[in-house]
């Protein structure tokens, strides 16, 4: 029991120490259109360096990132949409990752479901 | 003077309504939309007014007409693989539906946190393990995959082979079906191993149903069926390596390739090497507590799905070496001498399989299937001075074809089965050959009243070259009670032919003297049993209950009888068998990401014994535990970041044969019991873009049974027995790995 323990606050530990520092946020207008581009986006930013809380809301297409300025900054993370294929504000998603995605995902389509 | 101009036009528009009731129809078109927004005419979608019996469906087109009822105005429309829809029909204006597809796996199911899914749809009671659950136990193969499940346990056969064995409705694995994506695997014989044969990372899900399963697979599933589904060439990263050790010394490594080809070829490579590097002897009674092994293990696969015509099919490779016994068993040397105590098994086994299916694009619901796969299986063994060789060839082969009467709503199979085996074994001083030759015919209808009822009706019939004709049918019922609770029925009969020494080796590393008293005959059960699962909200939160209760009862099974000192006997059930099992199991997710679950379950498993002198003993099943009881917590944090589980299982007390020497059991000795014991097994995870590192421990309690192996000191003495066992023989186990992907290259 004792191992476990150890094992468990040492792993806690180490959690605290990727957190700490100001984040500083964020508001991206992007190209996403759905659920599945929601999830692509946030979970492809989420696990970047400096990135600490991401969420998109659908219906107005707006992206809240907030990031630790130490380890990232926006256009860092812009391109990191853009390579997930899709528009983040003025820069245009890269043109290789927009074919790949999904037909449901392509920006011509209104919001849905 | 507004009120009474309305009055009277309601009064006109009623009026037209009566008169023209029976001539009012409403017509329209029904399509479907899958995921990519793709339209397509429905044929065969039902139309029915709410609170009304019949209906009509839809034709080849799309196009339907229905008689409008009276002041029902509520038209529901359905067809199996699209979400239902209601419209307010109050014209008769042309309508034009279109109903989304509900993608099955995601929406007819409800996902009970990370850690297992319950079908819905299925008659069956079935439990889906995903890929994200496996993953929270990180070792190492099929065995060991149950860890977190409430319904398959696993057992432990004997301190020296290694060998497992997984428990449901308290009756051995041997009464499960266990195929790899519809073809039987585990039986024959590889039933010894065969658990050991599947490597963890190889695995994409395993679906579980308790009680007997469809016929369309044979007439082997006694108790139920296990299907691991392998991970898919064509949505599987390109490579993906995981590395594995822990405390004891076992090492595994898995290295697994995909490419997708073209826009419908598409390829796997996966491969595994695993070995037991160490000798440990934690309980210094001069055995190893798990025998030394070295696995390699390889699939090649290959798929193409195009639109009318789909096809899969790839080649398995298995090589292992496995060596138990005493610390100073040199296999070299020491083989059949009684310098020291040894046991050695080398297995090799080589499959080919091919799945081929003509599809039908515009009729989506109907298709014709076929699967072959060829294996030849050989095992060369000696446990001290007993030695054993078997070979096994193998055929199967299923034709299914698959349609509707009318619309969705009644679907049927319809097939044809060959199975040829042939079996080669000698052990000790007998050669055992038998060759089987079993052609098959089935069917399968389902009729589903939508979000109601559904009821599946198969029967098979086999012609069995040696044990003649042979009837299997199976019923199930489920009653959708309302949207979150639902009651299932099952009946069925099922059959198969045991392997007496492949399935017992276990029980051959001990100074028993081996019988098998008779001629064995195929083993035979009637299994029943209901359940019944309900959904609800606590505190706003999401949960779930499941009751069941199954009962198998034999009217032949292969009795292995220990009851003697020095003896192990074979011989078919003389009087009754049965198995009872009862589980509860609650879930409950009291925040996002957070799964809590509670399980108990009662088995009362018993069958007759034959004593020495010719009487007969109804005695509780040899090493099952009445009781059980298990508890899994599992958190993550956001995007799964980190990941949590701890498992905590607790084990009552279990009969086991009387250990005194020179007993001889009969209708008065008194009963032995083990002590109940716990176990507790944790695993941290930490995800990162492409890599997880994961670190764990079981046995956390380190509670190991009190010396396993009795007659330790003079192994080939009359009063070593290694088969003795009920409870882990080796200790805690601490573990880590590595996983990593690359999903573009």
């Amino acid at each position: 029991m004792t191992t476990l323990k150890t094992i468990f606050i040492l792993l806690f530990t180490v959690n605290f120490i990727f957190a700490g520092d100001t984040p500083q946020v964020i508001k991206i207008k992007t190209s996403a259109v759905c659920g599945m581009c929601k999830r692509k986006i946030e979970k492809n930013l989420a696990y970047e360096k400096g990135i600490e809380d991401v969420n998109l809301d659908i219906p107005s297409k707006i992206l809240t990132v907030s990031y630790n300025p130490k380890k990232t900054n926006s256009a860092t993370i812009k391109k990191i949409v853009n390579n997930t294929g899709y528009d983040a504000d003025e820069m245009a998603a890269t043109p290789e990752a927009y074919e790949k995605l999904s037909s449901c995902c392509k920006k011509e389509l209104p919001v849905h479901n | 003077m507004l009120t009474r101009k309305f009055s009277i036009i309601l009064f006109i528009l009623f009026s037209i309504n009566s008169i023209g009731q029976s001539q009012i129809f409403v017509s329209g078109k029904v399509s479907g939309k899958n995921e990519k927004g793709i339209q397509t005419a429905l044929v065969g979608a039902t139309l029915r007014w709410q609170n009304s019996k019949s209906g009509e469906i839809t034709d080849p087109d799309g196009f339907f007409k229905i008689k409008k009822e009276a002041d029902n105005h509520q038209l529901i429309i359905s067809i199996t693989g699209y979400k239902s829809d209601t419209l307010m029909v109050h014209s008769t204006d042309f309508i034009e539906v279109v109903l989304k597809e509900s993608n099955t796996y995601l929406d007819a199911v409800t996902v009970r946190g990370s850690a297992s899914v319950m079908d819905k749809l299925s008659p069956i009671q079935t439990e889906i393990i995903t890929s994200s659950a496996l993953k929270k136990a990180a070792c190492c193969n099929l065995s060991e995959s149950f860890e977190t499940n409430s319904s398959v346990s696993v057992s432990y056969s004997d301190a020296i082979t290694g060998s497992k064995q997984i428990q449901l409705l308290g009756l051995s694995g041997n009464y499960v079906q266990m195929n790899t994506e519809n073809i039987p695997n585990i039986r024959g014989l590889n039933t010894t191993f065969g658990l050991n044969y599947t490597p963890g990372t190889w695995i994409n899900s395993i679906d579980i149903s308790k009680g007997v399963g469809s016929v369309i697979n044979g007439y082997e599933a006694m108790t139920g069926a296990i299907n691991v589904e392998l991970v898919k060439p064509e949505s599987s990263d390109k490579l993906f390596i995981n590395s594995y050790l822990n405390s004891q010394g076992r090492a595994e490594l898995n290295v697994q390739a995909a490419d997708t080809l073209s826009k419908k070829w598409s390829v796997a490579l996966l491969t595994h090497i695993s070995s037991q590097i160490a000798k440990i002897d934690g309980n210094s009674d001069q055995f190893l507590d798990v025998p030394l092994y070295k696995q390699l293990n390889l699939i090649n696969r290959w798929k193409y799905s195009g639109e009318k015509f789909a096809t899969q099919f790839g080649i398995k490779y298995l090589t292992e070496n496995r060596v138990g016994g005493q610390i100073s068993f040199n296999p070299k040397t020491d083989q059949f001498t009684n310098k020291s105590y040894g046991f050695d098994s080398d297995t090799k086994r080589l499959e080919v399989f091919a799945k081929l299916a003509l599809l039908f694009p515009s009729q989506p619901y109907q298709g014709l299937g076929l699967i072959i796969n060829a294996l030849n299986h050989n095992n060369e063994s000696y446990f001290g001075f007993k030695k054993y060789t078997g070979a096994e060839k193998s055929i199967y082969s299923n034709l299914i074809y698959q349609n509707i009467i009318g619309n969705t709503n009644h679907t049927y199979k319809l097939g044809s089965s060959l199975l040829l085996d042939n079996y080669h074994e000698f052990f000790i001083d007998s050669v055992y050959k038998r060759n089987e030759v079993v052609p098959g015919i089935f069917a399968e209808y389902i009729y589903t009243f939508p979000e109601k009822i559904t009821i599946m009706l198969g029967n098979r019939i086999d012609f069995h070259n040696l044990y003649g004709n042979r009837m299997t049918p199976r019923v199930h019922f489920k009653y959708d009670i309302n949207e979150n609770s639902q009651l299932r029925i099952n009946w069925g009969k099922g059959w198969r032919m045991p392997n007496t020494v492949a399935e017992n080796f276990g029980m051959f590393v001990n100074s028993r003297s081996v019988s098998i008293t008779e001629v064995i005959k195929p083993e035979e059960s009637i299994n029943y049993g209901a359940s019944f699962s309900q959904e609800y909200q606590l505190y706003g939160k999401k949960g779930s209950l499941i009751l069941d209760f199954y009962k198998t009862s034999f009217q032949n099974q292969l009795v292995t009888d220990m009851e003697n000192a020095g003896k192990v006997l074979f011989y078919n059930l003389k009087g009754k068998s049965f198995a009872n099992s009862f589980q509860a199991e609650l879930n409950y997710n009291p925040a996002e990401r957070f799964d809590l679950k509670l399980a108990y379950r009662l088995f009362d498993v018993k069958n007759d014994f034959t004593t020495y002198n010719g009487e007969t003993v109804f005695l509780a099943k040899q090493f099952v535990n009445k009781d059980r009881l298990l508890f899994n917590a599992a958190y993550a944090t956001k995007w799964n970041k980190w990941k949590y589980d701890f498992t905590w299982q607790w084990n009552g007390k279990r009969r086991i044969p009387n250990p005194a020497q020179d007993h001889l059991h009969t209708k008065d000795s008194p009963l032995f019991f083990a002590p109940a014991f716990s176990n507790i097994n944790a695993q941290v995870t930490k995800v990162y873009k492409n890599w997880e590192f994961y670190l764990g421990g079981e046995n956390l309690g380190n509670f190991k049974q009190k010396n396993p192996i009795m007659g330790a000191n003079d192994p080939f003495g009359a009063t070593f027995d290694a088969s003795m066992v009920w409870g882990p023989v080796a200790g805690r186990v601490i573990y880590s790995g590595l996983r990593w992907k690359l999903s573009d290259l």
